[in-house]
């Protein structure tokens, strides 16, 4: 799974979450893509998930691509805990997705198997996503 | 793309973002001319024609910018990343027969071998290229390739009169083998693990079960 190996803070606050994603909102490796359509986190288990998912289907054909990193910690108190006495620890890491990005790329497949293998990955994955393919004006 | 787009385009008097808006409000998108040292000329060009036009990749555009023709290229062209919106082009102006630096889609073609993956490590290079003749694509054809092949950005076919601009030496389209059946359920097995992700015991061996624990 993807887990940063050092961070200059453990804990950190929560990311913002308002806002279009600024890049990463076309496809830049890959013939077909899945793109996020809400803000969300994504945990780097959702992100392997959806990738196990994708590869499953495509078998030993295609080539997968994931353009996002969870590189923020989220942070927990333990249940039954009173308030206060400092932050709780880190329990996940997530990639904080904005509508507009791109967050898996696909190619080396036909259509309908990239459709169907993003399909089943998109059940993974916390927000309303869509399948992006390159269009002719797009470089 | 040679095809020619004719669109009848208003000179812009207002700026900004309220002005940009009104004008996106209208159906309409802002843009701006530029180039071969002139001053920029804000334009208001129409909404549905120009993305009809810019469909296709490196479109050469004939503005009429009320009653002078001008031809003019797409530079850079601001989308909405969600809704099917332009917000802005770029153009830069262009002559008759003069030549121009443009990214090309590479388009590959065919069948590799059996057992292999095709990766196309740069889907777009940079050729020179006449404005007035700019092909749409560059047509790969990876038929019958065997693991190992890589076609590198000078053994790409360029149309006549077009000269690559990408350095020769680029990995353009690369064949390798196929990943082993055994060593992608070994991969997948140990993320499964990792992950905690478990899987459903088979409906066949869940039927067999169901009897003998009755």
């Amino acid at each position: 799974m993807l887990i940063p190996r050092r961070v200059k803070h453990r804990k950190q606050h929560h990311p913002g979450r308002s806002g279009m994603s600024k890049g990463g909102t076309a496809l830049a490796f890959g013939d077909y893509g899945i793109q996020a359509l809400e803000p969300a986190y994504v945990t780097n288990r959702q992100i392997e998930s959806a990738r196990i998912a994708m590869t499953r289907y495509i078998k030993r054909g295609g080539k997968v691509w994931i353009n996002i990193y969870p590189d923020r910690p989220l942070t927990k108190k333990p249940a039954e805990t009173r308030m206060g006495s400092g932050k709780g620890s880190p329990e996940w890491w997530i990639a904080n997705i904005k509508p507009g990005r791109v967050m898996f790329e696909l190619s080396g497949v036909p259509e309908e198997v990239a459709r169907e293998a993003m399909r089943l990955a998109m059940h993974k994955l916390p927000m309303k996503t869509r399948f992006v393919t390159r269009e002719g004006g797009d470089i | 793309m040679s095809t020619d787009n004719r669109l009848d385009v208003e000179l812009r008097t207002e700026f900004g973002k309220g002005a940009a808006r009104r004008v996106r409000r209208a159906g309409k998108v802002p843009a701006v001319v530029y180039g071969h040292g002139t001053d920029p000329v804000h334009i208001t060009m129409p909404g549905h024609d120009t993305m009809m036009a810019l469909k296709h990749a490196n479109a050469l555009l004939t503005l009429n910018i009320e009653g002078t023709e001008q031809l003019a290229l797409a530079k850079d062209v601001q989308r909405d990343p969600i809704k099917p919106i332009i917000e802005h082009v770029d153009l830069v102006v262009v002559r008759k027969g003069e030549k121009v630096t443009v990214d090309v889609a590479v388009h590959v073609t065919g069948e590799a071998a059996p057992e292999t993956v095709v990766t196309v490590d740069h889907s777009s290079i940079q050729v020179e290229v006449e404005a007035t003749n700019i092909p749409e694509n560059i047509e790969v054809s990876v038929e019958g390739l065997e693991a190992g092949t890589q076609i590198l950005a000078g053994a790409l076919a360029l149309p006549a009169g077009a000269t690559l601009v990408t350095d020769a030496e680029a990995l353009v389209v690369n064949v390798s083998a196929m990943i082993s059946q055994e060593a992608l359920d070994a991969e997948l097995a140990d993320a499964e693990s990792e992950a905690g992700i478990e899987h459903d015991e088979p409906e066949a061996e869940a039927a067999e079960e169901a009897p003998a624990e009755a």
